[in-house]
């Protein structure tokens, strides 16, 4: 395993982050490895600052924990700890002596007399305040140490660790799934020494490459791992050579495995800013839980201030997992001509005719014969596969964008079909559970689209609404997910954002777009999500799915209706103390002014009028009076309505099942089953 | 007065003069104050008598078709909300629940009428029942509303909007609310609203060549300093209207009625200069109606060459849609648009920098302004404000701050009035 690279230490002993390795001059066009690509594409990765790198990473992980819990179709349970390193604390750990800086103008914070001055200037009128504060008797908090020695901003080291009740790791594979660029529990079918502009293509899938490229600055990454009926816990201590993509072990060793356990648990150090990617984070985990109700989350934040750990449990609340993804076929006018020849190398089968045949759907024997033909008199049923030449491959690639294939409006049964066992959405009643379990609304609305087609890739898009809550800030929020991940970047052009504010005339569900609380849902699950932008946090707005917004319309009006149904009497009666009291207000003063002073005859209802009156003064219309009669006429406009409402809507068609009641003359042949509270009589 | 302003402006002018009029574009075409202020005298003179008799809506005959509202006194006022309060009862006891008819103020209840030039309110009336959910709400401000009122005019005193809003705001919730639902009481007791004795906080203001009564209290515009003299909220404070003014100058803007005012504009020019800070209160409008109907004097409007600078023109004009019910006692008739106005843009060359380009929402209610009666009628006022549209540029009055910040006052007032160039 550990060929040669431990001759150069990838641990730089230095601190500073050189962003791009140095690269030999000899060679001018080399080829990069995937890790040195991102070592020096950060960005692209969502490493762009320590805070977002920090989320980045957690993200990874959690996302490749639930992966691996769901492979196995176990619930899944995520552990996530994010402790807080001190500079010291970090520099020891990866050995270095914490220096005295010599020549302290060489620091980049390095303070000026002049700065140092103003500093000594604020720090004693800060401390004057305080003592003047303290001679007041208030309590204030201490006041933060200067923050000019922390370097780097706020920026820290920290170490994450997560945990996982997946599939684990087999014990040997380890080193190669970190070091190489395999993904955690998916073996990417990736050649990693081809062509580098493959990169931007496939990257997305290679998520782990990420948190590679940031560790690479501090500590080796560590894991522990077991799998099923495992005896031993897989260890190991590995990081990258990056410039040969290769693994580079430090400890690689089983141990005891004594209670059982099974899954992965993954713990790195790297640089990150809690303080400001904190909310993003929590807001991460908190849509994560609305997404997989049926994942148990705990995340813990640890760091040396005890007042800003923060423990977070997100409970499961269902057995229902969404379907294992199964591994399908290319759908042919969805490859690309990458994705062909490396369908050529990996296949088993021997023959062009087979190939075209069982690589891919939608292509059956006769089919393939016919493709065969219009390819040209270069090809053959029986030719070798592996023998293609470049030409010829594309010559395919060719034929497979122009050629009809049965496409979702032909025959749409067995397309999709075998299409969408490939997608694995949440479900709708997974979606409607979530949204329940964390955000507690007054009201939810789901729908779950049918599948469609795009660009060859299908997808589904499932929504939700809710409306009401608690910690749902007013107006619109929206919660955005593709393939059951939260997406929390770049939202403004996204597609789903774009539709709720713009297309959506809220106002006609009786919704207000500032004052209610509304909560947005829409998960696209596809085996293409269609970014836009390297970020990968928003989808272009160019798809369809307003259409699936629309068809939530019909269900959330009918929602609304019996809710207002349900609401009528409660709001009717809601002012029936403030309307009350205001007429019986302006009679009583009426009634009181006019019986001091004679008024003139004014109105043809005078005399109506002064006979209210009077009854007024007598006591006879009092408060509670008006109230009783209005409640009363409330009580039948609410009854009118509810019947108008039930005549509308029709009575729901429920199956009928058949009462069996006894009859009048029969005789009393019953056994009584007595007990405390009730009694149970047995007919015979 | 006068000769204060002269010598104000003699001070300025010996050493300004040279440079000034190399630096101001069109400075040196402007003709003396003198012989300006003859043009204005011979302009005022000739507009005063048209304007003998208002028309009426019963002179048109269409008094049964319209609704407008009255000044009515507090004890009227008070019997009205005490018959509709018992009409409430008796119908609640007799088991009906209750309702009120309210007179619409949605725009397709609303008529523009050429003849008088102002927006009328039509006769639809919606009731307004209070076992109803999508009205009960309304119902319910409505009747505490009228019971306030009601205790208003008992005690014979004056709230604002504001006070109003706070004696229950757990019921009115904000104050747009209550506001509106004021207008509809207004309309249900077919008063004006100051009737109802509820007035909007101060915000137009007045300075200029005019004496008035505020509450017995002798005013003198010229002498309330820069800032001017608030307009009251409630007009019958106001009275014995006095002035030597040619002509009343309608600012759009603070910024431009501070520069007006402190170059003592007036002075130069003497005329009355009023501004509602943007989109006019019931006061300011209500005061401008009284100086024009008593003083008789022409009105000339400064707004920004934008829809909105138009549209606050219109409202002065022919009044506000919200509260058309009124508009007898609201608009002033007959307001000349001097400024600034789109044609005035490439007239007077303000650069490119300080034209701003017009929002998408701008184009459009430029053209719902076009769909207008009360611009339509005008077709000079078509004609600039298709300008607008086409050119798709608007300017603020501010812009002329590039030729100086007294370019205003000193050149471009003078050389309009010079040029009787208004429409």
């Amino acid at each position: 395993m550990d060929t040669g690279g431990s001759s150069e230490s990838p641990v730089e002993p230095k601190k500073g982050k050189s962003k791009t390795p140095r690269k030999p001059k000899d060679s001018v066009l080399k080829q990069k490895s995937p890790a040195e690509f991102f070592a020096e594409n950060k960005n692209i990765a969502g490493f762009d600052n320590p805070g977002k790198s920090l989320y980045t990473t957690v993200r990874e992980l959690v996302e490749n924990s639930l992966d691996s819990s769901e492979s196995i179709s176990e619930l899944p349970v995520v552990e996530v700890t994010i402790e807080e390193i001190g500079k010291s604390k970090f520099n020891s750990m990866i050995g270095l002596v914490d220096r005295e800086r010599v020549d302290e103008a060489l620091y980049d914070d390095y303070e000026t007399t002049k700065a140092r001055e103003k500093r000594l200037a604020k720090e004693a009128r800060a401390q004057e305040i305080q003592a003047k504060n303290a001679l007041l008797g208030k309590k204030v908090k201490e006041t933060p140490a200067s923050k000019g020695m922390k370097g780097r901003g706020d920026a820290s080291f920290y170490r994450v660790t997560c945990k996982d009740n997946g599939r684990g790791m087999p014990h040997d594979d380890i080193p190669n799934m970190f070091g190489r660029g395999f993904n955690l529990t998916f073996q990417l079918k990736f050649p990693f020494n081809t062509d580098f502009s493959l990169w931007d293509k496939i990257w997305l899938e290679a998520d782990t490459w990420k948190v590679w490229s940031w560790g690479k600055d501090g500590l080796p990454i560590e894991i522990s791992s077991s799998m099923r009926n495992q005896s031993y816990i897989s260890f190991c201590r590995l990081d990258i050579d990056i410039h040969r993509n290769i693994p580079h072990i430090h400890v690689h060793e089983k141990r005891d495995n004594k209670d059982q356990w099974r899954g992965a648990e993954i713990q790195i150090v790297i640089e990150g800013n809690w303080t400001t990617y904190r909310s993003k984070i929590l807001h991460y985990m908190r849509q994560m839980a609305v997404i997989t109700p049926y994942a148990q989350f705990l995340f813990k934040f640890i760091s040396d201030a005890p007042e800003k750990n923060v423990t977070i449990k997100f409970a499961r609340r269902t057995d229902v997992m969404p379907p294992v993804p199964l591994e399908t076929k290319h759908h042919p006018s969805s490859v690309d001509l990458l994705l062909i020849k490396r369908l050529i190398e990996e296949t088993s089968k021997q023959n062009l005719l087979q190939f075209l045949q069982h690589e891919f759907v939608n292509i059956g024997k006769s089919y393939a014969e016919r493709l065969i033909g219009e390819m040209g008199p270069d090809f053959g049923p029986k030719m070798a596969v592996k023998s293609l030449t470049s030409q010829q491959i594309v010559r395919i690639h060719q034929l497979f964008r122009q050629a009809k294939f049965d496409d979702p409006s032909g025959d749409f049964g067995t397309l999709l079909r075998t299409c969408f066992q490939c997608l694995s959405p949440a479900g709708e009643y997974n979606l409607r559970l979530g949204i329940i379990k964390e955000l507690h609304p007054d009201m939810v609305a789901t729908y779950s689209g049918s599948a469609h087609i795009f660009e060859g890739h299908p997808f589904i898009v499932e929504a939700g609404v809710s409306v009401g809550g608690k910690d749902v800030k007013q107006g619109l929020n929206i919660f955005r997910f593709a393939n059951r991940i939260p997406l929390l970047f770049e939202q403004g052009a996204d597609v789903v954002n774009r539709t709720a504010l713009k297309r959506i005339n809220w106002s006609s569900y009786k919704i207000n777009q500032t004052q209610d609380k509304i909560g947005v849902f829409v998960s696209i699950v596809s085996t293409k999500i269609p970014f836009k932008g390297t970020g990968k946090e928003y989808i272009g707005d160019d798809i369809n799915e307003i259409a699936t917004a629309v068809k939530l319309k019909s269900k959330i009006t009918k929602k609304m209706q019996a809710r207002e149904q349900q609401e009528r009497k409660r709001s009717l009666n809601r002012y029936l103390n403030d309307v009350t009291g205001a007429v019986y207000g302006i009679i009583s003063d009426t009634a009181k002014s006019r019986a001091s002073k004679n008024k003139k005859k004014r109105y043809e209802d005078e005399d109506l009028d002064a006979e209210t009156l009077r009854e007024v003064s007598a006591k006879l219309i009092t408060k509670e009076r008006l109230k009783e009669e209005l409640a009363q006429h409330i009580e039948k406009v609410d009854y009118e309505m509810l019947l108008e409402y039930a005549t509308q809507s029709g009575v729901s068609e429920e199956p009928r099942e058949a009462i069996y009641i006894q009859s009048l003359e029969a005789e009393p042949k019953f056994i009584d089953l007595h007990s405390p509270i009730f009694v149970f009589r047995l007919f015979q | 007065m006068a000769d204060k302003g002269k010598k104000k402006r003699r001070r300025q002018d010996p050493d300004s003069d040279e440079e000034e009029s190399q630096q101001l574009p069109f400075k040196n075409i402007l003709k003396s104050d003198s012989q300006i202020l003859q043009i204005i005298k011979g302009f005022s003179s000739t507009s005063k008598p048209s304007s003998s008799k208002t028309l009426t809506l019963a002179d048109l005959g269409l008094d049964s078709k319209c609704r407008e509202v009255t000044e009515l006194s507090l004890p009227d006022v008070q019997s009205a909300i005490e018959s509709i309060a018992l009409k409430a009862t008796r119908s609640i006891l007799a088991g009906n629940g209750f309702s009120f008819e309210v007179p619409s103020r949605s725009a397709a209840n609303q008529l523009y009428v050429p003849e008088l030039d102002r927006i009328v309110l039509k006769d639809k009336i919606i009731i307004r029942p209070y076992a109803n959910v999508s009205t009960v709400r309304k119902t319910a401000i409505t009747t505490r509303i009228l019971q306030l009122i009601h205790q208003l005019c008992a005690k014979n005193i004056h709230v604002t909007k504001r006070d109003l809003f706070y004696t229950d705001v757990k019921l009115f919730q904000d104050q747009t609310q209550s506001d509106s639902v004021l207008d509809d009481v207004s309309c249900i007791i077919g008063c004006t609203r100051s009737s109802l004795n509820v007035v909007a906080a101060e915000k137009g203001v007045v300075v200029g060549r005019i004496i008035f009564s505020d509450n017995g209290d002798m005013i003198d515009c010229t002498k309330m300093g820069i800032g001017g003299k608030a307009i009251p909220p409630n007009i019958d404070r106001v009275g014995d209207m006095q002035s030597d003014a040619l002509f009343i100058l309608l600012v759009e803007k603070d910024a431009a009625y501070m520069r007006l005012a402190e170059d003592r504009f007036y002075n130069r020019f003497p005329c009355i200069i009023v501004t509602a800070k943007g989109q006019p209160d019931v006061a300011t409008r209500l005061f401008l109606r009284k100086m024009k109907m008593e003083l008789k004097l022409p009105v000339l409007a400064l707004v920004d060459s934008d829809p909105y600078g138009l549209k606050i023109l219109s409202v002065y004009g022919c009044g506000s849609k919200n509260m058309s019910y009124d508009s007898a006692n609201l608009t002033t008739p007959d307001i000349k648009w001097l400024g600034i106005r789109p044609s005035d843009l490439d007239k007077y060359k303000i650069p490119e920098q300080c034209r701003l380009p017009m929002t998408e929402q701008d184009i459009k209610t430029g053209k719902d302004l076009l769909e207008e009666d009360f611009v339509k009628k005008n077709p000079a006022w078509v004609e600039e404000l298709t300008l607008m549209v086409k050119t798709k540029q608007k300017a603020e009055i501010q812009a002329l701050s590039t030729f100086g910040f007294q370019y205003l006052s000193e050149v471009y007032l003078p050389l309009k009035l010079q040029q009787k160039d208004w429409l």
